[in-house]
C-alpha cells in the first residue's frame, strides 16, 4: 500500500499554499505580537508561545503579496527553530500518496529557498512551501 | 535534414518553433500564479499529470502590442480569451507558450537561416528568419529560458 503524506493547505490572497503537517506544531490566533525594530521588515515581531518568545513572519511580505498580514498564526518547527507564520486562513488537511512535483525549471530563480514543490488539490495546483527556506 | 515546425501568430507577426516531442494546443486558460516568478512567467498549469510553466511570449520577446490609436496596449482578458496555449517539449523540459493563434505545421530544413535582428523584438531567442509563402517567419528556441537565473 502506498504511504500517504499529510499537508496543511492554507490560503494567502485567495491562492492555496501548503506545508508538510510534520512541521506544524500549532494553529492559533496571533496575539500580543511585540514589534522589534531590530528585526527585518518581513517580521511582524515576536510573540510569547508557551513561555518562549518566537519570531513571527508575515508570509505575504516574503512572497511579495499584497494585503494585510493574515489572521491565523501557524507555529512551525523548522530545522532552524520554532517560527510563527501568518496566513489568511487554513483550508484543509490534504492526504496525498503522490510525491510533490518539483517546481518546473525557468519559473523562479533557482536560488530562492521558499518553494519545496507543487501539489494538486481539488481546486488546482498548490505551492508547497519550505519551512526551512522561509526562516530568514 | 528537415524538422517539423509549428507556426503561430503573436502581435501580428509570424513565428515558428521546432517541434521536439509531444505537442498539445489548448484554448487559453488562467494559470496558477507563482509569487516571485520571472516577469515573463504567466504561471504554472497542470495538464495530464504534469506541471508546465507557461511563458507569456509578448513579455519574453519584449513585444509591445499597439492599441487603437497607436498607444501601447495591455494584454486584456478579451485578448487572452481568444488566445491559445501551446504545450511543447525541449529536451526534458515541458512548457507552455501563449500565442494569439496557431497557423500551421510545416517542415523546414535545418540549414541555418538568416539570423538577423528583428525590430521591436528581444533577439535572445531568435535562431533565424525564413521566408515562407512571401511572409517572414521568425524562428525561436526557448532553451535559454530554462537556464535563467
Amino acid at each position: 500500500m502506498e504511504q500517504s503524506t499529510r499537508f496543511l493547505i492554507l490560503s494567502l490572497e485567495g491562492e492555496h499554499y501548503a506545508f508538510r503537517i510534520t512541521s506544524l506544531l500549532e494553529i492559533t490566533v496571533p496575539r500580543g505580537i511585540q514589534k522589534d525594530a531590530k528585526l527585518s521588515e518581513i517580521f511582524e515581531g515576536k510573540m510569547n508561545h508557551r513561555n518562549k518568545m518566537i519570531p513571527v513572519v508575515n508570509l505575504k511580505k516574503i512572497l511579495k503579496l499584497s494585503g494585510p498580514p493574515g489572521a491565523v498564526l501557524l507555529v512551525m518547527q523548522s530545522s532552524k527553530g520554532i517560527l510563527g507564520l501568518l496566513a489568511d486562513s487554513v483550508i484543509e488537511l490534504l492526504d496525498s500518496t503522490q510525491k510533490p512535483f518539483p517546481m518546473p525549471p525557468g519559473v523562479v530563480d533557482p536560488s530562492l529557498p521558499y518553494f519545496a514543490g507543487v501539489l494538486k488539490d481539488k481546486q488546482g495546483l498548490v505551492l508547497l512551501l519550505s519551512e526551512d527556506g522561509l526562516w530568514p | 535534414m528537415t524538422n517539423s515546425y509549428l507556426l503561430f501568430r503573436l502581435a501580428e507577426r509570424l513565428f515558428g518553433v521546432r517541434l521536439q516531442g509531444a505537442i498539445e494546443i489548448l484554448p487559453w486558460r488562467p494559470s496558477r500564479k507563482v509569487p516571485l516568478a520571472y516577469s515573463y512567467i504567466d504561471g504554472i498549469m497542470d495538464y495530464r499529470g504534469a506541471v508546465y510553466p507557461v511563458f507569456n511570449l509578448t513579455q519574453v520577446l519584449g513585444i509591445t502590442r499597439t492599441g487603437q490609436i497607436g498607444f501601447a496596449s495591455a494584454e486584456t482578458d478579451d485578448i487572452r480569451k481568444g488566445q491559445s496555449i501551446i504545450l511543447l517539449q525541449t529536451g526534458k523540459n515541458l512548457y507552455g507558450i501563449i500565442v494569439d493563434s496557431v497557423v500551421k505545421m510545416i517542415s523546414l530544413d535545418d540549414a541555418p537561416g538568416e539570423v538577423t535582428t528583428v525590430k521591436g523584438i528581444n533577439t535572445n531567442l531568435i535562431t533565424g528568419v525564413r521566408n515562407e509563402d512571401g511572409q517572414d517567419v521568425i524562428l525561436l528556441s526557448f532553451e535559454r529560458l530554462f537556464h535563467a537565473g
